[in-house]
């Protein structure tokens, strides 16, 4: 794809800033806003994201503005890449299709307190090791296997659940969004389908772009913060990315069935069905809510348990307890979510139901919702980028709270499609580059290594440079993939 | 020779697919989303073929386009709940709203794993009578 897909109007606010005007299309509510540089803008304008960033400023009770992100490009119904809030009090809306299949979709990172030089002979040792431990792959099924009383158990107390079984600490909970478990899910909201779906799946990674990853601080861009996280240069990290398995595909696919007729029922026009949405105070709006709540438990759950399992494999390497080796949580974000939250709209504070989609909370310092270690910081926000490139450590700010509901980019955002990139892609080719730049790289197929190749993807030093210069939210350090499994 | 073509799609992955009559378009378009899936894999590497089951399915819903992504979500989340690939399926009763079918699963231990699907969805779906038949397409979330 080279001409622009994407004719429509964009105007110009600032350098990093792009407005799509309400008047683009009868039925927005309010304007679009993307955040892109010139170079990004020009990818963003080759697929539909731009028109459906447009189409969800339809959205009933929306405010502000319906947001993209650098790392834009076009989903199914909501673009990836995409914040959208609606105010609860003013009629306003949620809506599966919103938040996606992959409820909570988001990733984890962690620490040690190794080197690159203490574990360059090791890395195969560990990929091995992480492949055959960790379960990944479609449909895998994991050895933390739960009764369907746990099950139940897990949709309420997420991350709790894993640490009570001694998959993890205290510590780990204070180190994830919600503290590991958002409160208000209701299992009775969860169908008999979406438990059957999701029972042998804890603690598997699955499949697409979800991914374990061994990674070494490349560059440092904020010394204070650095020390604050006590990172330095060629510190050995792990990045963690996967989501809700298939109990939460069961329950937006249940929900999007019943939000379809919702938008009769509530006279609610929106220009894609795949946005079909209901009133968050109405019936179906609440229940898929509390549905909802329970797929995010159930995904932090599963990242706490991966977390769990790729720490023994590094206690098996090293000879070493995980604790000795200081592989501690820095923090676990959701990019795939809706939320309640308050936030200022015109000098008032307002409930919003904020959705994220493709998109990460990038609370800034001071906001309640932190735990304590991180209110002076800001809230780390993690965004990974593709298998060849870098990944970034990232704080939120004062300026996010005020423009963009505490949100900012996600990952590198694809550029181009699946199909293409195996199309274009010499899978040995590839996995010889990679190899001769030291990442190794293991997955469950060769089609997945194709598909996630990074030219399939934007450079994320790129998009995460936008949200720097913006404002939206602050670098602290870069890291450089060692090794890599693929689901 | 596949009977469905790939619709380029920068996240996911969209296929347009034809039948003779209603029936040929969702048997089509069920084989079309479980071949992106998985492959059988050759003879040689088989270990065991296990028996075919057959697992009946009703759907009822608004419109024919409602119908067309319950059957494929509901042998999605089949497949996954059943451990099986479908590679047949028989209507006893087809209309614009409802449905009654059987779907012949494959262990999955018999076939390679190629991608996940996690549901059809409704955005940029078309489903048209055409001069040869029925013709649809649906993107898939991947």
């Amino acid at each position: 794809m080279t001409s622009e897909i994407w004719q429509g109007p964009l105007e110009k606010i600032d350098d990093f800033r792009w407005r799509i005007p309400k008047s683009y299309k009868p039925g927005m509510r309010v304007p679009g806003i993307i955040y892109a540089d010139e170079k990004l803008l020009k990818d963003i304008k080759q697929d539909k994201a731009a028109e459906q960033v447009a189409n969800v400023a339809f959205m009933p009770g929306i405010v502000k503005a319906s947001f993209g992100m650098p790392d834009l490009h076009w989903g199914y119904g909501m673009p990836i890449g995409g914040v959208v809030a609606t105010d609860i009090d003013e009629g306003g809306v949620i809506g599966a299709g919103l938040v996606g299949y992959d409820i909570n979709c988001g990733v984890r990172m962690l620490k040690t307190n190794l080197q690159y030089e203490e574990i360059r002979n090791k890395i195969k040792d560990l990929v091995y090791g992480l492949f055959s431990d960790v379960p990944s792959g479609l449909g895998s099924k994991g050895d933390i296997r739960v009764s369907p009383r746990e099950e139940k158990e897990i949709l309420v107390k997420g991350s709790r659940w894993a640490v009570e079984k001694g998959y993890g600490t205290e510590d780990d909970l204070e180190c994830t969004e919600e503290y590991g478990a958002i409160q208000g899910a209701d299992p009775a909201a969860v169908s008999d389908r979406a438990y059957e779906r999701g029972k042998a799946q804890s603690g598997t990674l699955g499949s697409g772009n979800h991914f374990l990853e061994i990674q070494a601080v490349d560059q440092l861009y904020d010394r204070g913060l650095c020390d604050a996280f006590s990172l330095d240069l060629g510190q050995i990290m792990i990045m963690i990315h996967s989501g809700s398995r298939g109990l939460g595909y069961q329950v937006c696919d249940d929900y999007t069935k019943s939000m379809i007729h919702c938008l009769t029922k509530y006279n609610i026009s929106v220009p894609d069905r795949q946005l079909a949405c209901a009133p968050v105070n109405s019936p179906e709006g609440k229940a898929y809510l509390g549905a909802m709540k329970c797929a995010a438990n159930y995904a932090w759950a599963n990242r706490q348990c991966l977390m769990h399992l790729t720490r023994k494999v590094f206690e098996k390497v090293f000879g070493s307890p995980w604790q000795k080796l200081g592989m501690n949580l820095i923090y676990d974000v959701a990019h795939n979510i809706a939320k309640i939250e308050k936030h200022m709209v015109s000098g008032k504070e307002k409930a919003l139901c904020v959705h994220r989609k493709g998109a990460t909370r990038a609370f800034g310092p001071g906001h309640p919702a932190l735990p304590e270690r991180y209110k002076k910081s800001g809230q780390p926000v993690i965004i990974p980028g593709d298998m060849g490139r870098n990944s970034y450590l990232l704080v939120g700010t004062q300026k996010a709270m005020e423009e963009t509901f505490g949100s900012t980019c996600h990952g590198a955002g694809r550029v181009k499609s699946r199909t293409a990139a195996t199309r274009s892609i010499n899978v040995d080719m590839l996995l010889k580059e990679l190899e001769s730049k030291g990442i190794m790289v293991k997955a469950s197929g060769r089609g997945t290594i194709a598909e996630e190749a990074p030219q399939a993807y934007k450079d994320v030093n790129d998009v995460v440079s936008v949200v720097h210069n913006v404002g939206i939210s602050k670098r602290v350090c870069r890291m450089r993939p060692l090794g890599v499994i693929k689901g | 020779m596949k009977n469905y073509e790939l619709i380029e799609h920068t996240a996911d992955i969209g296929i347009r697919v034809k039948g003779k009559d209603l029936e040929e378009l969702f048997r089509n378009a069920a084989g079309a989303m479980f071949d992106i899936i998985a492959q059988r894999k050759s003879p040689r590497h088989h270990v065991t073929t296990s028996p075919v089951e057959k697992i009946n399915l009703k759907q009822e819903a608004e419109n024919l386009e409602e119908l067309f992504i319950n059957w494929l979500n509901e042998l999605l989340s089949l497949s996954a709940t059943k451990e099986k690939i479908f590679c047949d399926f028989k209507f006893k009763r087809l209309s614009e709203r409802n449905l009654e079918a059987g779907a012949y699963g494959c262990a999955i231990k018999d076939y390679k794993i190629n991608a996940e699907i996690k549901a059809a969805t409704y955005h940029q779906l078309k489903i048209e009578q055409t001069k040869a038949g029925w013709q649809a397409e649906v993107i898939f979330d991947v």
